[in-house]
């Protein structure tokens, strides 16, 4: 499909990481173009959009091709596969609830086996690992800033967990190209790098279509667009989503394959011991 | 035609010639307004340069921005610049540079913009900014300082190796920021108003601030030479409507060749700056000369116009010599092969002959409009040398004739003597540049360098960039990964038959990879990706063992692909850390960073921090995995500053503490010989880049460049006087005062220990047009003299009058003139000052002394066959 008029997500969120494996509850067809609901508030909105960027279905696997391209235009390519499973089903999730998350690269050839497992949770800090085969090493990663590249891209770990809704303070504006335009401000400016971001969210889907980050000068610093959404299984999901940072000139396009919700994920499979062998079942 | 048939129409015509000389200078001075000024040293190569092109290619491939290195020094206290306060105030520094017009803040490196890898407890790590918020508690400082100092990229830059200093790098968008980032970090800090001491430098703001420096001597000192040798002329001359005419010569060719060079579209760089000061004496030397003979006549009654034809009759010949030699000098230059030089020669070139043609016009047109009283009123004043009496000067000079004559073999045994030391000093000159040393010694940029090079890892830097070639997928390469295939298989103890099942399946997709992958960039590795591709596409269709072993193998082809990747190789980068270690111990190297340091950081921390295991891991996968885990960071394109993307190509970043280019060229010579000794495992190609590097590069081809332009203009002038005088011997001995001057000054620079540098090497085409000046009125004069007297001794007699009176009236003038250089505040303009004292000095002592000494000894014969040639010089008493 051409590539839908761009919604951002919340912060992070925008990132097709974890849309992808968002499944919609709200599962509405995509033709009608809804119209804005003039009634919902900021909280609604960004619940309805974390929820169907982050929590769709019971559980979700994608296949990602991650395409970095660099100021001077080179390009590295990741492959991996992302498994995801949601603690609360439903819209209700969408208020922030636990997940986990498991990361398995496949290439560049030489990081082929290297997972990352994270644990999301919505109150307290994320727990996180790494697993290096080349090393047969696992690290658990201690809680610390979540605003550090994921695996050399632009997209922030916090793009593929989340950002907790109650870290920002969100803004309803006026509704732009008929899609809702929520501003977010932190509530702890000291800890982020960005001072305030804006999505705008499809009204239909509550994708967040676009997303703009600006800098303390007032000046957009990094962009997230969704350039192609489908229907799978009933949810609206991103296929196709990128990110460019303003400051490095870098862009990051991530391209989602063989998405699936309600995989039947067990939850072992998302434990320090699967590390060194994740199913191969899950990944393909 | 006549020869001065333009002086004659400039006299017939003088009110058009003056109207002609305004609109022109007025044209020309219209440009000047557009000046723009260049002081990137990097100008000295042509943009075109492969070298150039390739320190372009290089910063741009390794993201290597310029930048403003601000170091920051706090002696007080016991920790230095690691304490609470102190990084408060370093924090919000940053913080505001972040925020500054220009500046990069995603490559700004400072203690509060890099990252840390720190281990929270057994198989934990925690990743974070090495300093989020500044530290509470002196303890939490010191804490901030030892994680920096435990990490090799950190340490001896963002912390000093004696733990009390610290550097930030400020990364720019391009040098045109430099002054203005410079310039707002100096306001921040003054706001900030701590203890500690800041030191602010690095090569946009070195180049900036010479701008800056070189507009104000420009604008200052070279007007304040020209008002010197303007009031020393009207000390001489006593009146002010003589003096002032050799004044508008000289200003009206200065405005003609600087306006030329800023109306074609030239940047103005140090050297050609410098072109008014050097036009100024040749300009006025020759206007003096016309009117010191003119007035002469006048004095003996002679009506204006005939005496001004009379006068230009007689001087035509020796100033258009004098000015085609001087000329010839710095045309010259233009061989040389430095852009900057080429047009500093050009137009200097280009300035003499305005003057001369001025001089030739204007200077006619000027006599014929001063009003008859005021002509003659001039005339009366002069003496009856066109001068007001020197008294003591004039009286020692009457003597020192005969005596050169009396103890004309002493003076030629002295000669030789002399030339002969001049030989050794010469021998013993260093050629050596810095453009940082532009600078004198106290200023703020050289203090601050000097903190960088003293405590820190340099101010200077270089890249050696190497760049390996991917290998051919080939039947050797077929066989060689059968083999450690096997041997791998081998070391397996568990499911061997799975794994040896799965190796042979392997091995025959590498195969079938083969025809195919064979001509992509990195065919190897291409090869080994088709395979594993067939592979993982099998995985799923087979039972868990089997897949198991299939994982194995596949983990094994991914390792084999990361060694097609050079850089990846755990034996390449060892060589490399023991290179870097190498090089760190040469004299004047601060540190030799690289990708080695990224990767062994990385993997110490991953495998629990123990320094024992700051090395290069054992596999290209795992090099590759710490690389990836490194970029799991806030900065992962930092990577880029050290390797490509495609690990065929690193950069090794190597701070120098000195950037004269005799230690650059030391350094490079003795890294080359470091690999030439103990070569990579895979076939490399070195190359350098980096300004220090680049400076190498021009000051080579400036020192040969000048030998062949000095050589070369030697020779045209050697011709050109044995033109003249049509006598080879007459054209020789006017070569002995210059070779002598230019031998001894280059003798003195060696014995004195001054480095030959850029501009001392310009210089010397100064020396040649300046000195051969005065040996060519010298003889020229005594030629006719004793034509007219028939002897030598009361030849030397008249000489030592007017003649002799008019060069040392122009030595003292020029070399006084331009005694305000000295005290410039850059070292070019000093080393000019100097020049043009010693030049003036020597050449009129060696005219005035050793010309007669040798014509006494071997010239008599030469007077007696001499035939008068060109000029009608007369003798008056």
């Amino acid at each position: 499909m051409k590539p839908t008029r761009l919604h951002g997500s919340q912060k992070t969120r925008i990132f097709g990481l974890i849309a992808v494996l968002a499944l919609f509850a709200l599962a509405a067809p995509m033709p009608a173009m809804a119209k804005p609901d003039a009634n919902l508030t900021a909280q609604q909105i960004v619940q309805r959009a974390n929820y169907s960027s982050y929590y769709s279905g019971k559980d979700g696997r994608s296949k990602v091709k991650m395409t970095i391209t660099d100021s001077q235009g080179r390009e590295r390519r990741r492959e991996l596969t992302i498994l995801r499973l949601n603690s609360v089903v439903g819209p209700e999730a969408g208020k922030g609830s636990d997940q986990k998350y498991l990361v398995v690269f496949h290439r560049p050839a030489d990081v082929r086996g290297m997972v990352f497992l994270v644990w999301k949770r919505a109150k307290g800090d994320d727990d996180r690992w790494l697993y290096l085969p080349a090393l047969d090493l696992v690290k658990r990663i201690a809680a610390g800033d979540e605003r550090t590249s994921f695996a050399g891209s632009d997209f922030f770990y916090e793009d593929v967990s989340g950002r907790g809704l109650q870290e920002d303070e969100h803004k309803r504006l006026p509704d732009e190209d008929g899609l809702y335009v929520i501003e977010n401000t932190p509530k702890k400016p000291g800890s982020v790098e960005f001072a305030s971001y804006k999505v705008w969210i499809d009204p239909e889907t509550f994708i967040p279509m676009k997303g703009q980050y600006l800098d303390r000068s007032g000046k957009v610093y990094r962009t997230m667009e969704v350039q192609a959404v489908e229907t799978i299984q009933g949810n609206p999901t991103v296929t196709k989503s990128k990110i460019a940072d303003v400051g490095r000139g870098t862009t990051t396009i991530l391209e989602f394959t063989g998405v699936k919700y309600d995989v039947g994920l067990p939850d072992k499979i998302f434990s320090e011991r699967y590390l060194r062998r994740p199913p191969r079942k899950y990944l393909r | 035609m006549r020869a001065t048939f333009l002086s004659d129409w400039s006299a017939d015509h003088p009110w058009l010639t003056v109207v002609l000389s305004v609109i022109i200078t007025a044209l020309m001075v219209s440009f000047i307004p557009r000046i723009k000024i260049d002081t990137d040293p990097e100008n000295m190569l042509d943009k075109s340069e492969p070298i150039r092109v390739f320190h372009q290619q290089s910063k741009k491939r390794f993201s290597a921005y310029d930048r403003v290195l601000v170091a920051v020094v706090n002696d007080d206290d016991p920790d230095g610049v690691w304490n609470p306060d102190t990084l408060a105030r370093v924090h919000k520094l940053v913080k505001k540079i972040e925020r500054m017009e220009g500046v990069r803040p995603v490559n700004i490196v400072a203690a509060s913009t890099v990252d840390d890898i720190e281990q929270v407890s057994e198989g934990t790590v925690r990743f974070r900014w090495l300093m989020a918020e500044p530290p509470k508690t002196r303890e939490a400082a010191r804490h901030i300082r030892d994680r920096a100092l435990a990490n090799p990229m950190l340490a001896g830059t963002v912390v000093s190796l004696d733990k009390k200093a610290m550097t930030m790098y400020v990364a720019i968008e391009g040098k045109e920021y430099g002054h203005s980032v410079a310039t707002g970090i100096k306001k921040v800090i003054a706001e900030l108003a701590g203890p500690e001491k800041y030191y602010i430098t690095g090569l946009p703001v070195a180049e900036d601030t010479f701008g800056v420096e070189m507009f104000e001597q420009m604008a200052v000192t070279a007007p304040l030479a020209g008002l010197v040798v303007f009031l020393l002329m009207l000390f001489f001359f006593r009146r002010f409507g003589m003096v002032v005419a050799p004044m508008l010569v000289a200003m009206m060719s200065i405005g003609w060749a600087m306006g030329l060079l800023i109306g074609t579209g030239f940047t103005v760089h140090i050297m050609s700056s410098m072109i008014p000061i050097f036009l100024m004496p040749i300009a006025v030397v020759d206007s003096i000369h016309v009117l010191s003979v003119m007035f002469d006549r006048l004095r003996h009654g002679e009506e204006r116009k005939a005496a001004l034809a009379a006068t230009y009759e007689e001087l035509f010949w020796p100033m258009l010599y004098t000015s085609l030699t001087s000329g010839a000098g710095f045309a010259s230059l233009i061989l040389t092969p430095i852009p900057p030089v080429q047009v500093y020669g050009g137009f200097v070139a280009f300035g003499i002959a305005a003057a001369w043609f001025l001089t030739m016009t204007f200077l006619p047109a000027y006599v014929m409009l001063l009003p008859q009283k005021g002509l003659q009123r001039l005339a009366a004043s002069t003496d009856s040398e066109g001068e007001v009496d020197h008294g003591r000067i004039a009286r020692w000079l009457e003597r020192l004739g005969p005596w050169t004559v009396r103890r004309s073999r002493l003076l030629v045994a002295g000669t030789v003597l002399v030339a002969i030391i001049s030989a050794v000093g010469i021998s013993m000159i260093r050629i050596n540049d810095n453009p940082t040393r532009w600078f004198h010694a106290g200023h703020p940029i050289r203090v601050a360098e000097k903190v960088l090079n003293e405590r820190l890892s340099g101010s200077y830097l270089a890249y050696l960039v190497l760049e390996a070639k991917n290998l051919d997928a080939d039947g050797a390469y077929l066989s060689e990964l059968e083999t450690r295939l096997t041997e791998w298989s081998k070391k397996l103890e568990d499911g061997a038959d799975e794994f040896q099942a799965s190796g042979q399946e392997a091995l025959a997709l590498v195969k079938k990879a083969f025809p195919e992958a064979a001509n992509s960039e990195n065919p190897r590795e291409a090869v080994l990706l088709q395979a594993m591709s067939a592979l993982e596409d099998k995985l799923y269709e087979v039972d868990d063992d089997q897949g198991t072993a299939m994982e194995e193998v596949l983990r094994w082809l991914g390792d084999e692909a990361g060694k097609t990747k050079p850089w990846s190789d755990p034996a390449a980068l060892r060589r490399l850390e023991k290179l870097q270690r190498q090089i760190e111990k040469l004299d004047g190297v601060g540190k030799a960073l690289a990708i080695t340091d990224v990767v062994r950081k990385v993997y110490q921390e991953l495998r629990g921090g123990d320094p024992k295991h700051s090395v290069i891991p054992p596999t290209s996968s795992a090099v590759e995995q710490s690389l990836l885990t490194f970029q799991s960071s806030h900065h992962p394109e930092w990577l880029d500053h050290y390797v490509t993307p495609d690990r065929r190509a690193i950069n090794v970043w190597v701070m120098l503490r000195s950037g004269d280019n005799i230690d650059v060229t030391r350094i490079v010579g003795q890294v080359e010989k470091l690999l030439d000794e103990e070569p990579f495992p895979m076939p490399v190609q070195r190359k350098w880049a980096g300004l220090s590097y680049l400076n190498v590069v021009w000051q080579a081809r400036m020192v040969g460049g000048m030998v062949w332009s000095l050589l070369g203009s030697f020779v045209v002038v050697f011709f050109m006087m044995v033109l003249l005088f049509r006598s080879f011997w007459w054209g020789f001995l006017t070569m002995v005062p210059l070779t002598l001057t230019i031998a001894l000054i280059y003798g003195i620079i060696g014995i004195v220990g001054k480095d030959y540098d850029m501009p001392v090497a310009v210089l010397s085409s100064l020396t040649l047009g300046l000195s051969v000046d005065f040996a060519i009125h010298f003889l020229e004069r005594i030629r006719s003299v004793y034509a007219e007297v028939g002897d030598f001794n009361r030849a030397i007699e008249e000489m030592f009058r007017e003649p002799a009176r008019a060069i040392s009236r122009n030595v003292i003038v020029i070399a006084i003139g331009f005694v305000p250089l000295l005290a410039a505040t850059l070292v070019p303009y000093q080393t000019v000052g100097f020049f043009l004292l010693a030049i003036m000095l020597i050449s009129g002592v060696a005219t005035l002394m050793i010309l007669p000494a040798l014509l006494a000894v071997f010239g008599e014969k030469l007077l007696e066959k001499a035939e008068v040639t060109h000029s009608t010089y007369r003798n008056e008493s």
